[in-house]
């Protein structure tokens, strides 16, 4: 489903040149859970971003469901992001002006969805994250947990097979980590491809396998936990 | 989306009070700049356009004047003379010609009761009330049997009939025309003029019948004629065609301007015409620069929001949203900014121009009205104006690349 060989990224600042990843191979089939540790600074955010297609590497070749993401447009990549991946972020990145619904609702609103269809499933997954009653709040009035539950509802608008989640329980307290950890394995026992960025072994356990990053590289492939 | 779109508007658009009010108060400057030359220009053109038109329209004013030219012998500097019965030739055989009037004018002293006055009487005929627009407020203008009978009637214009007459109704009257009694038998209404030739307007002008002035004043020659040509657009040729007429049968090179002077106002009324375009064009660009400047204000505060928002386009961009839709999205916003900005500056020049004291200014500058010409070209400058605003902030955030922009 996900394949990368050979994936390098190079930052670029002025005169110096910063290698973020360096030949990295990971093949994730439909329906894994995969777990992303390592040192901060160990490229983990940079591979996510790649994977779900907001950055571009620098060589090697990404093969998305079969396809070479190389040769796409910025608006073709923009319609992977909107339909085949689904990005949850450790800072939730939600829309501070919008409420639950309206963030939920946002990926919907760039493909031509009709409202009701959007309203229906707006709905729906307020309920499968347990914030029906908190459709009309906005973030700044929800705690980091309840916050992380809209950004997981909206990584889910559009119904995309795979979830990308860098330290999605990064900024919560453990017990929000772990309600947020349970619907990442619902989701995952309901057939979905998870890939998920975290620090915590305690977090890393709910998942499958586990790979490590150190500098760009990737030190040990499928350990099972 | 739509109510988001306003929501984010309004939330730009209070977020900084000051700004929003700079913002705002160049484009309605501009817009009510614009409106306002715009207005009185059209103004100003309609009053001057009307004024002339006293005149009558698209007439041809022709004076028999002296050759300067030689002509199959005859030498130069000799005098061109029109006769009536020349003119009623001229009517049947040259072409474009609807109608045509001579014209006998001389000051004469008229009087009606104590009241005495040394003014233009015009001997005339009866199409020169169509062709000059001498229209009556009371009775009626002199007609064929006037003509025919060489009556002693006289139409008097307003400003001579006030002064004779003092408020008295003067249709029916006996006035003394160097001594001789005249029967008032109308007045022209009041009108704009702003040119005029052998020295009187209208206004201050007796007519009388052209058969009645030759009887008494012995008068063989017509001090001038005016034709009324078929279709004002082909002046040129009738013009040429009356030369060459009159060149046959009076002995002048039809070339020699000077034999046969000619005043033609349709001609006159189409560099009118262009003159106020180009001024009014003129006005509307001096006003576009105003708006210009507004737009440019508009065009830096966007790229400040564009800039304050870049994490909710860094958002939109994660979560699938085409560089076209931010694009619309900040361009709209530069629109609906100039729209506000412009449907207040309208507002506020529509005000003013309700407010003005129009008729006191009417003689001068016209009516200066907003109509529908005016409001047209306003919006479609402002439409050019907010494209161009818009454009480079909403191109600005188009162009943010996702990851550096959820990094902020
Ligand atoms: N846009 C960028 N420009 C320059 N350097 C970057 C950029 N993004 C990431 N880096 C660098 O690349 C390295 C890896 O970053 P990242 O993938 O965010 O690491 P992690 O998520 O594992 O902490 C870091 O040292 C970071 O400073
Ligand atoms: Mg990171």
């Amino acid at each position: 489903m996900i394949e990368f060989r050979n994936i390098s990224k190079v930052y670029k600042m002025g005169e110096v040149e910063f290698v973020a990843l360096k030949g990295v191979f990971i093949t994730v089939r439909q329906g894994e859970f995969l777990s992303i540790m390592g040192p901060s600074g160990s490229g983990k955010s940079t591979l996510m971003n790649i994977i779900g297609c907001l950055d571009t590497p620098t060589e090697g070749f990404y093969y998305l469901e079969g396809e070479n993401v190389a040769g796409l447009t910025f608006d073709q990549l923009s319609t992977i992001r909107n339909r085949k991946v689904g990005f949850v972020f450790q800072n939730f990145n939600l829309l501070p002006y919008a409420t639950a619904y309206e963030n939920i609702e946002l990926p919907m609103l760039f493909n031509g969805k009709k409202a009701g269809a959007r309203r229906q499933r707006v709905s729906e997954l307020l309920e499968m994250v347990g914030l029906s009653p908190w459709a009309r709040h906005r973030p700044t009035e929800m705690s980091g947990g309840q916050q992380q539950r809209v950004a997981i509802a909206r990584a889910l608008a559009m119904d995309p097979p795979i979830i990308l989640a860098d330290e999605p329980t990064g900024n919560l307290d453990s017990k929000s980590g772990h309600e947020i950890m349970e619907i990442f394995s619902r989701l995952w026992k309901g057939g979905r491809t998870i890939l998920m960025v975290t620090h915590d072994p305690a977090i890393a356990a709910f998942s499958q396998s586990t790979i490590r990053l150190l500098d760009g590289a990737v030190q040990q492939d499928g350990a099972a936990t | 989306m739509i109510p988001a779109f306003f929501r984010n508007l309004f939330r730009d658009l209070v977020r900084q009070p000051l700004r929003t009010f700079l913002t705002l108060s160049g484009v309605t400057w501009g817009t009510f700049a614009v409106i306002l030359l715009l207005a009185f220009g059209t103004g100003i053109g309609k009053q001057q356009m009307k004024q002339f038109r006293g005149m009558g329209q698209g007439i041809i004013l022709v004076f028999p004047g002296q050759t300067t030219m030689t002509y199959n012998g005859l030498p130069k500097g000799r005098r061109i003379q029109v006769t009536p019965d020349e003119l009623e030739l001229v009517k049947k055989r040259v072409p474009g010609i609807r109608t045509l009037s001579p014209e006998f004018i001389s000051s004469r002293n008229i009087r009606y009761g104590r009241e005495q006055l040394l003014n233009t009487v015009r001997g005339v005929d009866v199409p020169f009330e169509r062709i000059r627009n001498t229209i009556p407020a009371q009775g009626r203008f002199i007609n064929e049997t006037d003509v025919r009978q060489h009556r002693r009637n006289c139409f008097l214009g307003a400003t001579i009939a006030k002064s004779l007459f003092k408020g008295m109704k003067p249709v029916g009257q006996q006035v003394m025309i160097e001594g001789v009694p005249f029967t008032v038998i109308g007045v022209m209404i009041e009108k704009d003029q702003n040119s005029n030739y052998n020295g009187m307007r209208d206004t201050h002008c007796a007519f009388i019948p052209w058969t009645t002035y030759m009887t008494l004043y012995g008068e063989k020659y017509v001090q001038n004629f005016i034709v009324q040509p078929g279709d004002p657009a082909l002046s040129k040729q009738t013009i040429a065609a009356l030369r060459n007429y009159f060149g046959g049968r009076l002995g002048f090179n039809p070339l020699d301007k000077d034999a046969l002077f000619v005043w033609d106002f349709s001609d006159f009324e189409r560099q009118f015409n262009l003159f106020f375009t180009a001024f009014n064009i003129f006005l509307g660009v001096i006003g576009s620069f105003t708006l210009l400047v507004g737009g440019v204000g508009v065009a830096s505060i966007m790229l400040v929001v564009v800039e304050e928002r870049i994490r909710e386009i860094g958002i939109k961009l994660a979560v699938g949203a085409k560089r076209r839709a931010i694009m619309w999205q900040f361009f709209a916003e530069a629109n609906c900014i100039i729209l506000i900005g412009g449907a207040i500056g309208f507002l506020l020049a529509a005000l003013l121009l309700t407010l003005l004291p129009a008729e006191q200014l009417e003689e001068y500058i016209g009516i200066p009205r907003l109509n529908p010409l005016v409001g047209i070209v306003t919006v479609l400058i402002l439409l050019a104006i907010g494209t161009l605003s818009g454009l480079t902030p909403a191109r600005r955030a188009a162009a943010t690349d996702p990851i550096v922009a959820l990094r902020k």
